[in-house]
């Protein structure tokens, strides 16, 4: 096994891979951008390399930078996280040939994967369901007016390197095309280095089901069950639940086989996911593989109770699976909410800033994987997860109330999170029946306002704050002209 | 003592009389309140209103507190030291609409040019930032007085892109700022 590695990635997922790290006795190296200084994954690791400037490029996307603190450490192993480097070949291919182990599949592997067209054939020659669209990515805009012509309106444009909703246009109507096609490609360019775009029929309310696998390095390849990720704004995560509402055993067992032989079928060693649309009438179509640990993974590791992590580590030493897919039962329900600094009254903007105050939801089947702490400032230069809230209860009825009893108890102060906007989905009548489809916050909560209910008990909690400092600092009154300022009253106060 | 305390778009008279047995009457409008209050940290108070309990979580912000009950967080100003600061800092809680752009970002394309004439809503810059691209809008009708910036330039919050004198009401003097939308994606 491994004694040392590290870990090339910021914020939570990393405070969340050390862990595991710890848990089996190897050290860890964090890396870090200059922007990232008072991170927490920094304090969190046993050494921590600054790799340079705030730029990606200058820092968790430099391959060389990377590799060199690697050396510089003795790490015999990187573990590349989510986003940044997770689905670039050239890393992988870099590790590979510096002899440090890629914590992730071959980097062929993600090469064939990553690019969306190349997916497409192989699972369709391997008999797994794919949508109706592009088999290879144009640029001529004629040749995508005719071929969205034959898939027929809507369609939807996609990012051949695509992920996570970049480079992604619905379009419904051939006067949009050209357009949405520029923009996106553009998108595309800036998002991936590529704008190969294709396109694909657009499919109306289907829902998001993925299924988790790990195959190990001998042939052996198993599914982890589903998880369901309608719950989307801007075409991004925000809830995920497992098992879906809309599985059958016998549906389950279907997609879990497509899974595996779609692993198979792509030569898949290491954890990865499997992403599917799922329409009205229980039909299933391939999305792609997302070939690394998902943001999303902890709602399988609370109803399998296996760590995924461990098992990324391990396979990756070269160590066979200890289970076979007769083993993998799911107990109960888990949902995931997404705790991101943003404003979900203005379109989910980053909201960056100081963190006055946090106190993390506690108690039996919450878990928070948190990357943040009181007084930390959330840089503006990436991705503004705070957190990933998760609830694990018997039921899905039981695991909706306590995932409302969690977000209730989480308090952030200092920059605006979704926590009221996903307190009032998780209650809203839509998501407890389960009706969870990825047009869901559009149809059911495009002009949501927050209930503002606790405004008295705010006014109230306000006086008392105010006068109870006056009380310990004495009859304090600003000199004249001076702004009355709160910090002037605080003084030594001390409950 | 009396208040006028700003939160959720309103500003609501209140009255209070804390009690050093730890009780508190209050007023806000013309509702009263018996209530019950326990300091617990800098940062948690613990209120008991009509016999109900509650944790309650606050900062103190420059213009304000940030008090948070049960999931959602409150900013909450006193409108009288507001006035007294003269210039209203602008909060987070309620970004006004023509701040420009939305957040630190790269300018990608410039559709208008120093003179046009813009209306009202007309797509006039897209930004990019986290890879996501904003359309920036016109907020008014009117003309383009100056252009701030250039494709490729690194753009902050606040950073005032494009000028445009507002048609309507020429009389005054030229208004900044530039709404946003964002695109469908």
């Amino acid at each position: 096994m491994f004694e040392k590695i590290l870990i090339a990635n910021r914020g939570e997922i990393v405070v969340r891979i050390i862990a595991t790290c710890r848990e089996m006795g190897i050290k860890t190296v964090a890396v870090f951008s200059e922007a990232d200084r008072a991170a927490l994954h920094v304090r969190e690791a046993d050494q921590a390399v600054c790799l340079g400037p705030s730029e990606p490029a200058e820092s968790y996307l430099n391959i060389d930078k990377i590799m060199a603190a690697a050396k510089q450490t003795g790490a015999q192993a990187i573990h590349p996280g989510y986003g940044f480097l997770a689905e670039n070949p050239l890393f992988a291919e870099r590790c590979h040939e510096e002899k440090i182990v890629f914590i992730g599949p071959p980097a062929q592997v993600i090469r064939d994967l990553g690019d969306k067209t190349v997916a497409r054939r192989t699972m369709m020659n391997s008999g797994v369901p794919v949508i109706q669209g592009m088999m290879q990515a144009k640029a001529d805009p004629d040749e995508l007016m005719k071929e969205a012509k034959s898939i027929g309106y809507p369609v939807l444009i996609k990012a051949a390197a695509g992920g996570g909703g970049k480079g992604m246009r619905i379009v419904h109507s051939a006067g949009d095309l050209r357009e949405a096609a520029e923009s996106a490609s553009r998108e595309a360019r800036s998002a991936f280095g590529n704008g190969a775009i294709y396109l694909e029929k657009y499919l109306r309310q289907p829902r998001h089901v993925e299924f988790q696998v790990l195959a190990d390095a001998h042939g052996n390849v198993i599914h982890l069950l589903e998880r369901e990720c309608s719950i989307q704004r801007r075409h991004q995560k925000i809830i995920e639940e497992t098992p879906s509402t809309a599985l059958t055993p016998k549906l389950r067992e279907k997609m879990g086989k497509a899974a595996v032989a779609a692993a198979r079928a792509s030569g898949y060693v290491n954890a990865g996911t499997v992403e599917f649309l799922v329409d009205h009438d229980s039909k299933f179509y391939f999305l792609e593989v997302n070939t690394r640990l998902q943001v999303e993974h902890p709602i399988t590791e609370m109803i399998t109770g296996i760590d995924l992590v461990r098992q990324q580590i391990e396979i990756a030493a070269g160590n066979p699976l200890k289970f076979s897919q007769a083993d993998i039962v799911g107990r109960g329900h888990a949902i995931e909410c997404r705790i991101y600094a943003e404003d979900p009254l203005s379109d989910f903007l980053p909201s960056s800033g100081k963190i006055e105050f946090v106190r993390e939801p506690r108690g039996p089947g919450i878990r928070n994987d948190s990357g943040v702490y009181s007084g930390y400032t959330v840089p503006m230069e990436y991705d503004p997860i705070l957190s990933k809230l998760i609830t694990h209860a018997e039921s899905r009825q039981e695991c909706i109330g306590r995932m409302s009893r969690a977000l209730k108890d989480y308090v952030v102060l200092g920059v605006l999170t979704p926590i009221p906007f996903l307190i009032d989905i998780l209650s809203s009548e839509a998501f407890i029946k389960g009706e969870t489809y990825t047009d869901f916050i559009d149809t059911h909560f495009a002009d949501w306002r927050p209930a503002m209910e606790g405004i008295d008990m705010a006014c109230l909690a306000y006086i008392v704050d105010e006068i109870a400092n006056h009380r310990t600092k004495g009859n304090f009154t600003p000199a004249n002209g001076e702004a009355y300022s709160p910090w002037q009253t605080l003084g030594n106060f001390r409950p | 003592m009396d208040y006028n305390l700003k939160i959720g778009g309103q500003t609501l008279p209140v009255e209070a009389d804390l009690r050093d047995d730890g009780t508190f009457l209050a007023k806000i409008g013309e509702r009263s309140f018996a209530t019950r209050y326990q300091i617990i940290s800098e940062n948690q108070l613990h209120l008991e209103v009509e016999g109900i309990g509650r944790n309650i979580y606050l900062s103190r912000i420059t213009d304000g507190k940030l008090i948070n009950i049960g999931g959602t967080t409150y900013l909450v100003q006193d409108a009288d030291v507001l006035a007294r600061d003269g210039t209203r800092k602008r909060s987070n809680m309620e970004l006004p609409q023509e701040i420009t752009p939305p957040m630190p970002s790269v300018v990608v394309r410039i559709m208008i040019a120093e003179g046009d004439l813009v209306e009202k809503g007309q797509s006039v810059m897209v930004v990019s930032a986290m890879k996501m691209e904003t359309t920036l809008q016109a907020p008014f009708k009117g003309k383009v007085l100056k252009i701030n910036v250039a494709e490729g330039d690194k753009v902050m919050p606040g950073q005032i892109l494009a000028v445009i004198e507002r048609e309507e009401e020429s009389e005054g003097k030229p208004q900044e700022g530039i709404t946003r939308e964002k695109e469908n994606i």
